[in-house]
């Protein structure tokens, strides 16, 4: 399952250990990068550099990461196909001969910029998915001031929604033995029965959980116990460099066209 | 100390569920300090209720727990205080192990507690190196297996520094090396001069490791006493929906099917077995 891979590499990738408010601030920096450049050569940048850290540095398997990519890859191609088609002001470019549908120079190049920011910012979110563990992340999150009771709820549900896959897949295969997914009537049935179970063992299973954390002298807040390292003044000063490199690759080729 | 302390008592307890059914019915336990004992009992006899009275979760309906003499208070303070000297590990470690992390699970009793980072931190690293754990700090319990999250839990008790840890089916759903393991770390904390409550219907491990044995059934305590004594009751083992050991159950046969001379008591674990039968051969020659 995707979802499962994904958390297992985010806890065994080889950068796992790296400093995590450097990591967030990369790829938040990286993404505002993304969104500022008015021409797809910095995102297209960006997308290439990510591939190779998360790749050369991250040691995520090249076709993981591919798979992981098509995704926006499809969305953001069908944005492209539809925005050179239908958002074009100007003379039509060229006739397709059907439909009466034409190329817009303006759509297509409109169209190229969305492609390339989508790509830029997935794969900024992507290495940050990729290459740090959630909890780190809810830790950082506490020192945003993130109110606490939305940070608990987080980590609960991150690590249930674990448990409740895995249960769901049990209850899944148990009614498959049974034929549960013979047909389509049955298939019906059986997904609903299936959630209303789940339902209801997560109602359980809470409840069973506040005993167990009753038993561990729960107060009702959940104390953080590691501490975060904050960047140092090096690296900070790498990583703002890198970034004023990117807006300056953002000015140069800001009047940049595909065609 | 001349005399044994009873650390943890259980006294004519009666308990109804919300909806008025009966769950324990005058439920007398005694457990001297120091000391393995296991409540032994079929699914459903109430063993888990008779365990959550004990750090206080569940109130008795009627009676009264004692836990190192003192009766339990159910003010806040009272509760903070008995459940760092009891602590349960519970049946399905993922109902106990709820963070992102195996070191922010261990040290969430500890933190409760309000100890320093520093203590916390010592005691989340002991607790870890008492069950064999240290190295799995950073995972996620997702990441582990049945026995390992198992471990995990029981350090997230250890951790909190208890006097009585009681276990609710420690070694269910292991595989036998999984179930050795907990077992052995069971030994050494006893080792160390905890008291250790486990409930269990694995009939074949209690003579092991108990000094003393209840057995549990339809909410009332039916026996009582050493292993030797409770196992030599065998109707009652049986009427509890409970069997003897495999070992006994064979000596038994051998005796009543094939007439060979074990008699009662059945010897309850391989060791006394292997004795009985060498003393056998040697009475032949």
């Amino acid at each position: 399952m995707i979802e499962n891979t994904l958390d297992n590499y985010a806890y065994t990738n080889s950068i796992k250990d790296a400093n995590v408010s450097f990591k967030v601030l990369f790829a938040i920096l990286t993404v505002i990068v993304c969104l500022v450049s008015t021409s797809p050569v910095i995102p297209l940048t960006i997308t290439f550099l990510m591939l190779f850290l998360i790749i050369f540095l991250a040691k995520i398997p090249f076709k993981f990461y591919l798979k992981f990519l098509s995704i926006p890859f499809i969305f953001g191609f069908m944005t492209f196909i539809f925005m050179t088609v239908f958002f074009g002001i100007s003379e039509p470019w060229f006739n397709i001969g059907i439909f009466n549908l034409a190329v817009y120079k303006d759509g297509l190049n409109l169209g190229f910029l969305v492609l390339a920011r989508i790509m830029g910012c997935f794969s900024c979110l992507g290495f940050l998915v990729l290459t740090t563990p959630i909890n780190e992340i809810f830790f950082l999150l506490e020192r945003f001031r993130i109110p606490k009771i939305i940070i608990e709820i987080a980590m609960m549900m991150y690590r249930y929604i674990f448990v409740f896959l895995d249960e769901s897949g049990k209850m899944y295969n148990s009614q498959q033995t049974r034929l549960g997914y013979s047909s389509l009537k049955n298939t019906y049935r059986s997904v609903a029965l299936l959630a209303s179970n789940l339902f209801i063992k997560t109602w359980s299973k809470g409840e069973q959980l506040y005993i167990t954390m009753e038993s561990r002298c729960y107060n009702g807040s959940i104390k953080t116990f590691e501490v975060q390292k904050s960047i140092d003044i090096e690296n900070l000063f790498l990583l703002l460099s890198f970034e004023f490199l990117l807006l300056l690759g953002v000015y140069l080729t800001r009047g940049f066209k595909v065609i | 100390m001349g005399e044994e302390m009873n650390v943890v008592e259980a006294i004519d307890v009666t308990y109804h569920y919300p909806d008025g059914t009966k769950a324990l019915e005058k439920v007398n336990f005694r457990v001297d300090e120091g000391k393995i004992v296991a409540l032994l009992g079929p699914n459903g006899a109430g063993k888990s209720t008779l365990f959550l009275h004990f750090n206080g979760i569940l109130r008795p309906s009627s009676g009264e727990i004692k836990i190192n003499g003192n009766s339990v208070e159910y003010s806040k303070k009272g509760l903070m205080k008995v459940r760092q000297t009891v602590g349960i590990v519970f049946q399905n470690p993922d109902d106990q192990l709820f963070a992102p992390t195996v070191v922010e699970d261990v040290a969430f009793g500890p933190m409760n507690i309000g100890l320093s980072k520093d203590e916390v931190e010592r005691r989340v690293r002991e607790s870890l190196e008492k069950v064999g754990m240290l190295g799995f700090e950073k995972k996620p319990p997702h990441h582990l297996s049945g026995g390992e999250k198992k471990r995990v839990a029981i350090a997230g008790i250890l951790a909190m520094k208890p006097k009585i840890m009681v276990l609710d089916e420690p070694t269910s759903g292991l595989d036998p090396k999984g179930a050795s393991q907990i077992l052995k770390i069971l030994y050494e904390l006893n080792e160390e001069g905890m008291t250790i409550i486990i409930s269990t219907h694995d009939v074949d491990m209690v003579p092991l490791y108990a000094n003393q044995i209840y057995i549990i059934s339809q909410g009332a305590i039916i026996k009582e006493g050493t292993p030797q004594k409770v196992f030599e009751d065998i109707e009652t083992i049986r009427g509890a929906n409970l069997r003897l050991p495999r070992i006994a159950h064979l000596m038994e046969i051998l005796q009543k099917e094939d007439k060979l001379p074990f008699e009662k008591p059945y010897p309850l674990t391989i060791g006394q077995a292997r004795k009985r039968v060498l003393k056998h051969f040697e009475d032949l020659q």
